[in-house]
């Protein structure tokens, strides 16, 4: 159950992290229920979904760094859940899109199979479904520890895949898009400098701060690049002029910035659970 | 014997939104009159009303949508990119306003917004618009054929386009910061096009003078093409021999083309045309070609076969 530890006991903090998980669902079903989703409802809610689906994912993701950096072993117990409201979050968006077609299946099948997409958010899909099927507790013995571990790596192409989806159904817009390849672009690079078990040292972090906001910026351009006519120098420059608001770069930097500091926020000497593996 | 066809967007009377706007025309240039002797308006949310005569031959066959959508769902990239510019867009100034007319013409000139009301032959459209992203509405213009306007510079027989060009004011478009972006919002068609009696600018809409959400003080729309052809606050029209490169044809040229002509079975890259989702309400309904006013339009294409129309 969610709500219990591995021991079997009720967690509070488990507890309240899987109410929450049901929150963005609770004020969407809200916002459909009242009609204050817009006058294109079907739409707003298949974004609203789509959204939460690609931040849980990356959420899903930070929890490593999360544990290493605070160095809370805790926190590693939310990851199943997260995954798996991941995965529900991307059903809901995969049903709200069906209902903007009428609930017309036939016609859902034909364009995710037409557009490209929407044939690249699929099979994200998919292998979510695999992650969040074999996240049951006989799921994960049957396969072993290893054997797990190594299927569930797969969350990395899958949130990579959804990040293409996300970027290619923007319109010429991509800042959301790439804010969130960029603070992808961090969970990768963690996983690259991390040494074995640990969070890596404040330099360390610093550096990726700084990398990470290199690479969103490198995205970014390369996006403009290849894929519109608009002129990837003028982006690249903008980074520099926060009048319009911070540019994707810029958050991710400071994102960055910010789990370093946590590193650098003194040991807590008082163990609270010395017999923590 | 008379063979009575009905075209695809025509309805029964009943289902058309009754006519309650329509005034005689010495009362639309009254209403001209009367802005023009009003102190600076206070706020375009409280536009002043613009009445007209409606022309019934455009029937939209379809009913009005809800004012409130309609201005409250608005793609102006200017305010920024998503549809909830409505707020922000009011600290665009619509008075005083211009707009040059200029290029190749025998008598450039610069036109007051007043001017226009008060000069041009206004009248009431319920018009069609199909968004390129796959939505529609049905709005109350009120305005005048272009074709009214161009009569007075008189276009050069050498000019072969039209083109709209959208105010960019740093000051008030907090969107012209992303400086990446082909400002000014630039537009086009053909003269011949542009002749065409459905070719309409806008300067209001619901009885009101324009919001400028909606593209106030005055804007443009050819309702059988994707909106994004239509030009909102425009500054400047200029004639001119060279086809325009537009905003969304920079941008992205293989989405937004020059002619955009609505067609159900030329999908976009990433959607299909085929249905549209009627603002405001839960209907997805079968696109038209040309947007249902193909039998106004249609002609101007003959021989242009080899053009990429609808896109
Ligand atoms: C069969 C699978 C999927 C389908 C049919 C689908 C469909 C769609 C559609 C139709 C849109 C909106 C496009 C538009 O308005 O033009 C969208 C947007 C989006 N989708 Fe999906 N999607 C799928 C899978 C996924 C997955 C696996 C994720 C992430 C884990 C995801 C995340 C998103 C995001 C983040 C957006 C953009 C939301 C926004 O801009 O606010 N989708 N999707």
């Amino acid at each position: 159950m969610p709500w219990r530890d591995r021991t079997g006991a009720f967690s509070p903090f488990k507890a309240v992290v899987f109410a929450a998980l049901f929150l963005p669902a609770l004020l969407l079903a809200e916002a459909a229920w009242t009609a204050t989703l817009g006058p294109k409802p079907w739409q707003a809610a298949t974004h609203d979904s789509g959204t939460w689906a690609i931040r849980l994912l990356l959420l899903s993701l930070a929890i490593t760094p999360a544990r290493q950096i605070l160095r809370q072993a805790r926190i590693a117990e939310l990851r199943r859940m997260i995954g798996v409201a991941c995965f529900a979050y991307v059903m809901l968006h995969l049903v709200i899109y069906a209902g903007d077609l009428a609930f017309d299946w036939l016609k859902v099948a034909s364009e995710i199979l037409r557009r490209i997409y929407l044939t690249i958010g699929f099979v994200a899909l998919l292998g979510l479904a695999a992650l969040a099927a074999t996240s049951t507790d006989g799921a994960v013995q049957r396969l072993g520890g290893p054997g797990w571990r190594r299927l569930h790596r797969l969350a990395y192409p899958i949130a990579a895949l959804a990040l293409v989806h996300f970027t290619l159904q923007s319109k010429a817009d991509v800042t959301e898009p790439m804010l969130m390849a960029g603070l992808f672009a961090w969970l990768m690079g963690y996983r690259l400098v991390a040494p074995q078990g640990g969070a890596p040292s404040l330099p360390v972090l610093l550096a990726l701060a700084v990398a990470a906001a290199a690479a969103t910026a490198g995205i970014e351009f390369a996006w403009y690049a290849l894929a519109t006519g608009i002129n990837p120098w003028r982006v690249l420059e903008a980074n520099l002029d926060v009048t319009f608001g911070l540019r994707p770069a810029l958050w991710v930097g400071i994102a960055g910035l910010g789990a370093a500091a946590l590193r650098a926020l003194p040991r807590r000497r008082t163990a609270r659970r010395p017999a923590e593996a | 014997m008379p063979i009575l066809i009905r075209r695809g967007w025509e309805i029964p009377e009943a289902r058309v939104t009754p006519e309650h706007l329509v005034f005689g025309r010495r009362k639309a240039m009254l209403a001209g009159a009367g802005l023009l002797a009003a102190p600076a308006m206070a706020s375009a949310q409280e536009a002043a009303p613009l009445r007209a005569m409606r022309n019934t031959r455009y029937v939209p066959g379809r009913d009005i949508t809800g004012e409130r959508e309609a201005t409250t769902f608005n793609n102006y990239y200017e305010f920024g990119s998503d549809k909830g510019i409505s707020r922000p867009a009011q600290r665009l100034p619509q008075r005083p306003w211009t707009v040059k007319v200029e290029g190749m013409v025998e008598t450039p000139r610069e036109f007051g917004i007043e001017d226009l009301l008060r000069t041009m032959p206004l009248e009431e459209r319920v018009y069609r618009l199909r968004c390129v992203e796959a939505w529609s509405m049905v709005v109350p213009w009120t305005g005048f054929p272009i074709s009214a306007l161009l009569e007075v510079v008189k276009p050069l027989a050498s000019a072969r386009y039209v083109v709209f060009e959208t105010a960019a004011i740093p000051a008030v478009m907090p969107g012209l910061r992303q400086s990446w972006y082909p400002w000014p919002y630039i537009e086009g068609c053909t003269v011949a096009e542009a002749a065409n009696d459905l070719s309409f600018l806008v300067v209001g809409a619901y009885g009101k003078l324009l919001p400028p959400q909606n593209g106030g003080p005055i804007r443009f729309h050819q309702p059988w093409k994707y909106g994004f052809k239509a030009g909102k606050s425009i500054v400047r029209i200029t004639l001119t021999d060279r086809r325009p490169v537009s905003f969304w044809e920079q941008i992205q040229a293989s989405e937004y083309g020059f002619w955009a002509n609505v067609n159900p079975e030329v999908a976009h890259p990433r959607w299909s045309q085929a249905s549209e989702r009627v603002l405001g309400t839960n209907a997805r309904i079968p696109t038209q070609l040309f947007n249902g006013y193909g039998e106004f339009v249609a002609g101007l294409y003959t021989g242009l076969q080899n053009e990429r129309l609808w896109a």
